[in-house]
């Protein structure tokens, strides 16, 4: 079977390139000689015990020891803890992926709401002033910066006008916990004063991390839209007399969803990048929010964490992209 | 039609082109299209937090300095760290890739499982790791994005040297007894120099907004440095009062970024025939 | 499928209404850092005393401004003749959250745990006491034998936050001292009791009715701290009454546009919290007076205080809080005179080089103050680079004497009301490096400091550290800027706030809604 074949060498690749991941982030941390052991004792820490403290927690060994440990660890699931908080770094993470999850998948859902419609109407219109309007604003998503973007829509609807919640995910603390998906928590536990919070909250963030996404997909969409289109059954078709409509939703939208899927990989890229920064501007408790607050914190430990983290979800949605793939487009199978 | 008559053509691509010159020619003639050039340095605290007036086209900044003076300096750092994080980029990534997919083999897959590596996770993320430890600088952003932006290039070349080498023409050259380098320097680079250029545009809007993140998240350029993400995270904390701190710079980047994108997207037309758009 | 998003957006909508601001008998903190831990033992800043504050307490307590001791576990306390013997009677009646009573007992574990875990408040005890130096000579006594005399032993034991050793013990594992249960877990017998917890959001206090010092007519039943980074977003919650109150270190532009909101109140008190320039006195050109001088008179002091910050804070002339004793009343601060800087700076043999300044990040005063001076000593010749890095870096490069910078701006917080915390831990040789990191090192100064430390004479203490604050002013050994001011941004509806320089008004048990 080809297709088990190729999952199966995508599943081998994927230990070289983690192991690669976190030896090459390893050593980025470690790259200026900072003194984690004075960070985590304290600001009136004494020189003995900073140095009491370095010996305990093995900072005193050389790199590549440190770095074997490390790894030793990250195999049990265990990232060390944070210098500054002293928390479990995988606990902290483990905590906050599904926020930052939750949010990226709201933005997935808006920005394929609004990419794949308005990419086919750009393409059938191609040329009109709606293609041109369509493309010049599928452009500008592309060119603003998401964090600029979120400040100036929350200074908008948050401060101005006040339609929307400021900050965080839910007023307070949200739902009973089985998921960490506040929106999913909230219906399985029927809690819907949460829903109504978390959906409220969710609302600006999504948009703005969607936009560029959404530019993105509707670019990829009239495209293949372009091409199908001009392709020889569609002309084969419409002299079919079938009317061109139906033809438009029947064939060419299939074809549109397929080269979105093929794009997901690319576009959870961009959608994550713009989360670091979006979270930030809207102290959203997910990994974002947990990066710059490290990076504030020269929390070297739990950065490493961070991207060895951000690194499995990527490889891991590409694979299941890769799979996918072969479902939806046979080709890839020769 | 020549190139560049054909890209001014292209209204799209023009408008590109004409953002970016007006960009490069800002960021030289900065000190004197600037109102108050001292003010990159200089404070005038009695003039804290003006709105835009005739005086003050984009109003002041939390110490009294002319924004509009600012913002054209901060052209220059945009300029700086794009052209260099990029130009260092493609001078790693692109000799990378043609040896690599070039000769193939193990050592070529070796290359290109490191550059996976880097690929393995969004460049800001590692960006952020790498300037986050060497501390916030200009010179540390650039080299932090030049690190992480390499393995795009060699990827890139990689692929297009694979198809290249089967071509009939790179064998003829090879059979005629011309060294690898020169088949590589001389054959194979013209040949895919135009999806080099065509990345290379979009890669410069991209780099742009990765760097004002950084300088966003305090991690670029130290103050009282004009650069723009950082003005923007400047402006926060006088938002909504003061709207026209985060404004100027964000619209500054937009054009920029946009300009690039928009001049992509032409050369892309004119280079890569097989793509063109909309098939006028 | 169109129908489906809008619904959800309504209902949303609809049920924000329904959620409201909050009853009136609760208050929410917008707390500017997280609070990551709730083990009182392992962290001692102020931005997370409230875990501390309202769910443990010390021996005794600090209240009021200017700062006051008062009884609360400890009645009272004696000290043996040679100020090594310290004695402490305890109240018999102090429950915990379990119910359980306090016991000596209780107290000697929380010491050796605070000292075992080398953290927190830990490093003002360490110099003085070691371990398995406390015992308790009977349930309600419990006495502290010090290696040295300290005249300050006194003024920290605030900071003996007491637990419930029983319960910490059932929950410790491999001799942890309980600290990853204590992380998320409470076992004291403060004010307010632990209903929910979240590292990422903060948490949820609920009233400890039987508490031992009793309850008012009125008070919260319920007090809510959370996370909210952002300055930005903590005034305009205020001000839209997501919150009740937030912390009182605003910048002045945030102050001033909080006062035109009908929701707020500001409560304005004089602090003990002193910004100033850290200079690395052991470093040429720094080593010499009348470059440090030149320093001195470089900063615009009114340009900084004036018109960055609005007059919302005092000038302060030496390194002591002006509302603090041992303060010497007379001393005129340097001015900003740049002919005065350029004739001191004339005088300085040796190259002058560029010199630089660490700022924190993220905190913007010290990126202004710093900008400011750079902008100044350009004109006199002087160029300065600024660096801005994480305080944790900066705090980190100011402790060793190699890295330190040649200036930083920072302020002196309030972690005990006494003059050492100023100018003893910043200008003592005993401090070099940990605290004093501008290694200022002076036999004259040290000899009273030293003599201060250990003196029980009130009088005495008062003019050893007035002398040694004028001989300090004299070389110049840094920059004193300003006293910072607290203001207080509070709702209307919030009314008790009962502010110390030390824990910042925080301590929630005096707070209670508004009539």
């Amino acid at each position: 079977m080809r297709r088990i074949e190729i999952i199966l060498s995508r599943l081998l690749w994927l230990i070289p390139t983690l192991v690669g991941l976190v030896v090459v982030v390893f050593f980025i941390a470690n790259v200026v000689p900072t003194d984690p052991a004075r960070i985590i004792a304290g600001e009136n820490a004494t020189t003995e015990q900073v140095e009491a403290l370095r010996a305990e927690l093995g900072f005193d060994r050389p790199l590549w020891e440190q770095l074997g440990i490390y790894v030793r660890d990250l195999a049990t699931g265990n990232m060390g803890r944070s210098l500054y908080t002293q928390r479990p770094i995988a606990d902290d993470l483990a905590h906050r992926l599904p926020a930052t999850l939750e949010l990226t998948f709201a933005a997935i859902i808006i920005a394929i709401g609004l990419g794949i419609p308005l990419g086919v109407v750009s393409a059938v219109k191609r040329n009109s002033l709606t293609d041109q309007v369509l493309r010049v604003l599928s452009v500008s998503g592309l060119a603003i910066a998401s964090f600029w973007l979120a400040m100036e829509l929350q200074m908008l609807f948050s401060t101005r006008w006040g339609l929307t919640p400021l900050n965080g995910r839910i007023s307070g603390f949200g739902p009973d916990e089985i998921t960490g998906f506040f929106v999913l928590d909230s219906l399985l536990t029927w809690d819907m004063e949460s829903l109504g919070g978390a959906l409220l909250h969710l609302l600006l963030p999504a948009v703005t991390l969607a936009l560029p996404a959404a530019a993105t997909i509707l670019r990829f969409t009239r495209a293949g839209v372009l091409e199908v289109i001009n392709s020889n059954f569609v002309l084969y078709e419409t002299a079919m007399g079938l009317p061109r409509g139906l033809i438009i939703w029947k064939y060419v939208l299939r074809n549109a969803l397929i080269s979105t899927v093929t794009q997901i990989g690319l576009i959870f890229g961009v959608l994550f990048s713009g989360a670091v920064v979006v979270e930030a501007v809207f102290d959203w408790p997910g990994l974002g929010t947990y990066a710059v607050q490290s990076i504030l914190q020269s929390d070297n430990k739990a950065i490493l964490g961070f991207t060895i983290l951000v690194g499995v979800v990527f490889i891991v949605v590409n694979l299941i992209v890769d799979i996918l793939h072969t479902f939806i487009d046979p080709r890839t199978l020769k | 039609m020549t190139g560049l008559k054909r890209l001014l053509a292209d209204r799209a691509a023009a408008i590109g082109a004409g953002l970016i010159a007006a960009l490069v020619l800002v960021a030289i003639l900065a000190p004197v299209l600037a109102p108050f050039p001292g003010d990159v340095s200089e404070f005038h605290l009695t003039e804290r937090l003006l709105p835009p007036d005739a005086t003050h086209l984009f109003g002041t900044d939390r110490m009294g300095s002319d924004l509009f003076s600012r913002i054209l300096f901060g052209a220059r750092i945009t300029i700086a760290i794009a052209v260099i994080a990029v130009g260092v980029s493609v001078a790693i990534g692109v000799p990378i890739g043609l040896v690599a997919g070039y000769y193939g083999g193990w050592s070529g897959g070796l290359l290109m499982r490191a550059s996976d590596i880097f690929l393995a996770v969004p460049q800001i993320v590692l960006a952020i790791a790498i300037a986050q430890t060497l501390g916030p600088s200009v010179e540390n952003v650039i080299l932090a994005l030049s690190a992480t932006y390499w393995p795009f290039w060699a990827r890139l070349v990689y692929a297009e040297t694979r198809a290249m080498k089967g071509q009939v023409f790179i064998e003829a050259a090879q059979a005629l007894g011309a060294s690898d380098f020169r088949v590589m320097v001389l054959h194979i680079l013209p040949n895919i120099a135009s999806a080099i250029i065509v990345r290379t545009s979009i890669g410069m809007g991209a780099t742009i907004l990765t760097a004002a993140a950084l300088g966003f998240l305090g991690l670029g350029a130290p103050p009282p440095t004009p650069e723009w993400g950082r003005t923007i995270s400047e402006a926060r904390e006088f938002l909504p009062e003061a709207w026209w701190y985060a404004a100027a710079p964000g619209f500054a980047i937009f054009l920029v970024v946009m300009g690039f994108n928009l001049l992509g997207d032409g050369l892309r037309d004119i280079l890569d025939p097989k793509i063109r758009r909309g098939a006028k | 499928m169109r129908g489906l998003p809008l619904a959800l957006v309504a209902a949303a909508l609809a049920f924000t209404g329904a959620a409201g601001p909050a009853a009136a008998d609760r208050y929410v903190h917008a707390n500017n850092s997280a609070y990551d831990t709730l083990d009182p033992h392992v962290v001692g800043d102020v931005a997370r005393v409230a875990t501390r504050l309202n769910f443990y307490d010390g021996l005794y307590r600090w209240v009021d401004n200017p700062p006051q001791l008062i009884p609360w576990l400890a009645t009272s306390h004696t000290v043996s003749d040679d100020g090594l013997v310290w004695t402490f009677s305890l109240r018999d009646d102090v429950p915990f959250h379990d119910g359980s009573l306090m016991t000596a007992e209780d107290v000697v574990w929380s010491v050796e745990r605070m000292l075992a875990l080398k953290r927190g408040a830990s490093t003002l005890f360490l110099p003085v006491l070691d371990p398995g130096a406390t015992k308790a000579l009977d349930d309600t006594t419990v006495e502290f034998t010090l290696k040295t005399p300290s005249a300050i032993f006194g003024s920290i034991v605030s900071d003996i936050y007491v637990m419930n050793s029983d319960l910490v013990k059932e929950n410790e594992v491999d001799g942890d001292w309980g600290q990853a249960w204590l992380t998320d877990h409470v076992a004291g017998s403060g004010s307010y009791m632990l209903d929910r917890y979240d590292p990422a959001v903060g948490f949820i206090g609920e009233r400890f009715e039987d508490h031992f010092a009793g309850w008012g007519e009125s008070y919260y039943d319920e007090i809510e701290f959370r996370t909210v980074l952002e300055t930005n977003t903590r005034v305009q919650g205020l001000m839209r009454g997501d919150y009740q109150g937030l912390d009182g270190y605003l910048a002045p532009d945030q102050i001033a546009r909080l006062r035109d909101s009908d929701n707020v109140q500001i409560i304005e008190q004089e602090s003990m919290r002193v910004f100033h320039f850290a200079m690395n006195n052991r470093r040429p050109p720094f080593d010499d007076v009348n470059f440090r001088k030149a320093m001195a008179h470089a900063f615009d002091y009114e340009g900084f205080i004036g018109s960055i910050l609005q007059d919302s804070v005092v000038r302060n002339p030496t390194i002591i809080p002006n509302n603090m004793w041992g303060a010497p009343k007379d001393v005129e601060g340097y001015t900003f005179d740049l002919e005065k800087a350029k004739e001191y700076l004339d005088k300085v043999e040796g190259p002058i080089r560029t010199i630089h300044i660490g700022t924190l990040a993220g905190f913007s005063e010290t990126e202004q103050a710093a900008s400011l001076l750079q902008n100044a000593l350009a004109k006199i010749g002087v160029t300065a680079e600024i660096e801005s890095a994480p305080w944790p870096v900066v705090n980190s490069r100011m402790q060793d004497p190699e890295q330190m910078y040649d200036m930083v701006p920072y302020w002196k917080s309030t972690y005990y009301a006494d003059p050492n915390n100023w100018i003893g831990e910043l200008y003592g040789a005993r401090y070099i490096p940990t605290r004093n990191v501008s290694g200022y090192d002076n036999p004259e100064v040290n000899a009273r400091l030293e003599k201060a430390l250990v003196s029980t004479d009130q009088a005495e203490r008062q003019t050893l550290y007035e002398e040694a604050a004028r001989i300090v002013y004299d070389d110049a050994a840094g920059i004193w800027i300003y006293n910072t001011k607290w203001y207080g941004p509070y709702s209307t509806e919030a009314a008790g706030i009962r502010f110390s320089p030390v824990g910042n008004a925080q301590d929630m048990r005096w707070a209670h809604p508004a009539d």
